[in-house]
């Protein structure tokens, strides 16, 4: 971390280049701005090109386009407005959103982005916003989402097929069936529990082949990690105690249900299973004492020895790369 | 048990018609013969629009001014207009029926040809078993069950339809016309089920459509000069408390705790739901207006009794976090506190309507308050009260779309915008309770197994019963089949060669896989003429007598056409 990044700060949000193997660049979103790396994670600087008296423009989410490596395209959510760069962050492009200013918790970009152009915003209070024309307008979809405080955001890798997205909200899950424009509630939780006694929902993760074994995860405040093996219909409870406490990011193994693994961020350990949830070990990071784990990525996948970004409440980037799997 | 043959015949055919002073009182076989006559009659006036290729029925104009007939494709349109038949006798079985098919026509917007054929198969077979000995009573009891059979397999055939193509095609069912129906696709692919649309005539010759996002009332600001000026007369709030109420306020002394509460609490945006509000209660409202401090918008409250006013107040509450003052407990604004108001992002209000987007309550009360409406609605019987809460579902659920029907000429959007609706209301039918194949051939598949429990049945009444719905279920696919100028009997031979799940599309003119064709119907529609006709039909079986009440003297109608000829 370079000396623009004081102590004191938050990692809202990583992501890394789907080519980080060859360039290596991942983003951190923070109060203080949006940096950037091309170095795997080692070192940052601000991605705004903003002089220094000007007021640290606050990030909240960061996105890339999985086509990152030809469209250079970056999208990072501040308050009131969405910025997007398409030569990689060293140019950008302000998109107000509509006032008072929504707070963007949470971006996500379609799979096929190369072709439809989609992006979503998730806010606090105002829902979800969505464009379809690659970040230059911006419009609120959100009817039937009875929730607007929005914490997490996923969408298909079918997008272009099934059009359905899912976001977790303060008070559970919705799903849309119609690109975002109309929202239907899910029931999750336990067993005998109804949709709204369902904790806040602070992570979710969508299988890669959710086309064939409509496989859904999500994390939540208080109630554990959750499965849905049929579009969210219904759920099972994974982990027991070992999950217990906030789920703040998971992320499944590219090769995901051929190759079960799964890794959950929770609020100072990450915990991993290789059997799809049936085991699962620990791994405690080594971090100061008043400070949590915030966000994750994997941009190599969960492979022994692949290094996961790991951000913190002291604003920290830690690269972990530790052998959690059995050969 | 007695079979028929041996029972002994009833002296219905000796009655004779019995004359009083006031009355005319008509016995069997007149009862049955009359009855036949009208329902026959208003059935072949509602036959011909019955499949995707309809023919129009020319109704002569009520309007003596107007001598143009009224051309009609819609069954219920028709039996509606179909007032009285000059035979007094026909005249009972037509009004009985045309009541069961508006009433259908109301309650699911579609099916009005269907259930007519329907009626007219049961109740012509069931005379015939009648007149033969059998019991009219014990007859319709059977019908009864084997409606029963009916709507289990009717149940076993349904699918669930959600994605745009498959709604827009339930559409074009209902109104026959392609870019309607696509149109109502997306629209109901967005709103779902319980949304709210308002289907509007159009002001050109196109179909237009918006969607609104938050929740509206209609009521508008109780004074322009509450509004904008910038040429919409509008009003946005950002950060708005919300006071909700249905308080009376009579002198301007009565807001000033409100008003004193928000400048405490330095918010800068009010919106007051107020019930009445007096003139000099707007004039200080409006002679202490700054907007750099406090925008105040008052509002009355939506609803037009005493119910629908509660209901809005309890909805704006949940939505907004708020507490409701009641006139009816007491309340006053006295003692207001801070958490006693609403808040939402945004606010809204014209002169007609007034809006809130992101509502600031609690978002599980919301959802458990929408829950308890959704339960409320399921069973309310009333359809008024259903068409109430189903309009506040939509509300809350936090938008809304309308649609605009244009047309070349002020006849054809009027009809167009009646299509609209029927064909929305046959959409929410579909998305509630899913589609069945269509074309007639869902009750056509019922066929089998009501011809089983015939085959089964030991009693003569019950194997009666089955053998006339067995037939009577093909009647709808025979009359859609021969309307499209097809050959009924030949046409259905190849279907069966087929077997199940295979239809006639009359448009493409072939035997067809229903699922692959997209051929649906909404399955409540379905099942509610099932359910109507043949309940119907088995209990005007069991009408053995008609009193006649003598007319009054009728005065000659005013020759309307007088002053064309003065």
């Amino acid at each position: 971390m370079t000396d623009e990044m004081p102590i004191t700060e938050i990692v809202h949000a990583l992501a890394a280049s789907p080519d980080f193997a060859r360039d290596g660049v991942c983003f951190a979103a923070r109060p203080s701005g949006l940096y950037r790396s091309c170095d795997g994670g080692h070192t940052w600087q601000p991605a705004y090109n903003r002089s220094e008296a000007e007021k640290a423009l606050l990030t909240s989410a960061v996105a890339l386009s999985p086509h990152f490596a030809v469209d250079r395209t970056v999208f990072a959510g501040v308050r009131g407005a969405i910025m997007y760069s398409e030569d990689a962050g060293q140019t950008w492009h302000t998109v107000v959103l509509s006032s008072p200013p929504p707070f963007v918790s949470v971006l996500a970009i379609s799979p096929h982005y190369a072709e439809d152009g989609c992006v979503f915003a998730g806010t606090m209070e105002d829902g979800v916003f969505r464009s379809g024309d690659r970040g230059a307008h911006w419009a609120a979809w959100n009817f039937g989402l009875l929730d607007l405080n929005v914490l997490s955001l996923a969408v298909s890798p079918d997008y272009a097929r099934d059009q359905t997205l899912f976001v977790g909200t303060d008070s559970g899950i919705f799903r849309s069936t119609t690109g975002g424009r109309a929202w239907r509630e899910v029931d999750a939780g336990p067993e005998g529990m109804r949709s709204t006694d369902f904790a806040p929902v602070l992570s979710l993760a969508i299988s890669p082949q959710y086309m064939v074994d409509g496989t859904l995860f999500a994390g939540s405040e208080s109630l554990g990690l959750y499965r849905s093996s049929d579009r969210g219909r219904t759920w099972q409870r994974l982990g027991g105690d070992a999950l217990s406490g906030p789920i703040n990011g998971i992320v499944l193994d590219p090769q995901y249900p051929a190759r079960p693994r799964i890794l959950v961020l929770l609020h100072a350990a990450l915990v991993v299973s290789e059997d799809n949830g049936a085991t699962w070990n620990e791994w405690y990071p080594d971090l100061q004492d008043d400070q949590a784990l915030t966000c994750v990525a994997a941009p190599l996948g969960l492979e022994n020895g692949s290094p996961l970004l790991v951000g913190t409440t002291g604003g920290e980037v830690l690269i972990v790369q530790e052998r959690f799997f059995k050969e | 048990m007695i079979p028929p043959f041996m029972r002994k015949p009833r002296a219905r055919v000796m009655q004779p018609t019995v004359y009083t002073n006031m009355e005319r009182v008509v016995f069997q076989p007149a009862t049955y013969r009359g009855m036949q006559r009208g329902i026959d009659q208003l059935v072949g006036a509602i036959r011909p629009t019955l499949g995707p290729r309809p023919r129009v029925v020319a109704i002569d104009h009520v309007d003596y001014h107007d001598k143009t007939p009224r051309l009609l494709d819609d069954g219920g349109a028709i039996a509606r207009l179909i007032i009285e038949l000059p035979n007094r006798d026909a005249d009972v079985g037509a009004m009985l029926l045309r009541d069961v098919l508006w009433r259908l026509q109301q309650q699911v917007g579609d099916g009005t040809a269907t259930a007519a054929v329907l009626f007219q198969a049961v109740f012509q077979r069931g005379v015939h078993y009648i007149a033969a000995g059998g019991n009219a009573r014990r007859l319709q009891t059977f019908l009864e069950q084997g409606l029963r059979d009916i709507l289990e397999q009717l149940n076993a055939m349904v699918v669930h339809l959600s994605e745009r193509e498959g709604l827009a095609r339930i559409a074009e069912t209902v109104c026959y016309d392609p870019p309607l129906a696509d149109m109502l696709g997306e629209i109901f692919d967005i709103v779902g089920e319980f949304g709210r649309v308002e289907i509007r005539p159009g002001r050109s010759r196109e179909l237009e459509r918006e969607y609104v996002e938050g929740m509206y009332w209609e009521r508008g600001a109780v004074s322009r000069g509450m509004l904008d000026g910038d040429g919409q007369l509008r009003t946005d709030l950002e950060e708005s408390a919300i006071l909700i109420s249905d308080l009376e306020i009579k002198h301007p002394q009565q807001l000033y705790p409100p008003l004193a509460l928000v400048i405490r609490h330095n918010i800068r945006s009010l919106l007051m739901v107020v019930g009445e509000i007096s003139d000099s209660a707007i004039g200080f409202l409006l002679s202490n207006k700054h907007p750099e401090r406090l925008r105040v918008v008052a509002v009355k409250t939506p609803g037009h009794d005493k119910e629908q006013k509660a209901w809005a107040l309890e909805d704006l509450a949940v939505l907004t976090g708020g507490h409701a003052f009641v006139q009816a407990a007491g309340d006053t604004f006295e003692r207001i506190r801070q958490e006693d108001l609403g808040f939402a992002r945004r606010a809204w209000a014209d002169r007609y309507n007034f809006g809130i987007i992101g509502g600031k309550g609690n978002a599980r009360q919301l959802r458990q308050h929408i829950a308890t409406i959704r339960a409320a609605f399921e069973r309310a019987d009333n359809p008024n009260t259903r068409n109430l809460l189903r309009e506040r579902i939509g509300k809350l659920l936090g938008g809304s779309a309308t649609l605009w029907v244009g047309g070349m000429t002020q006849r054809e959007i009027d009809e167009r915008v009646e299509r609209a609706k029927r064909a929305a209301t046959a959409l929410r039918g579909a998305l509630r309770e899913g589609v069945l194949p269509g074309g007639g051939v869902a009750l056509w598949n019922c066929r089998p197994t009501l011809e089983a429990r015939a085959r089964a049945a030991t009693d003569p009444d019950e194997r009666a019963a089955y053998r006339i719905l067995a037939e009577a279920v093909a009647a709808p696919i025979r009359t859609i089949i021969a309307n499209a100028g097809f050959d009924a009997f030949e046409t259905l031979a190849e279907l069966k060669r087929h077997g199940p799940g295979y239809g006639f599309d009359v448009v493409r003119e072939r035997v067809v896989p229903m699922a692959e064709a997209g051929i649906y119907d909404p399955a409540i529609v379905t099942k509610s003429v099932a359910y109507v006709a043949i309940t119907s039909a088995a209990q005007a079986l069991t009408i053995d007598v008609m009193v006649h009440h003598a007319r009054p003297e009728q005065a000659p109608l005013p020759n309307l056409s007088m002053p064309k000829q003065l």
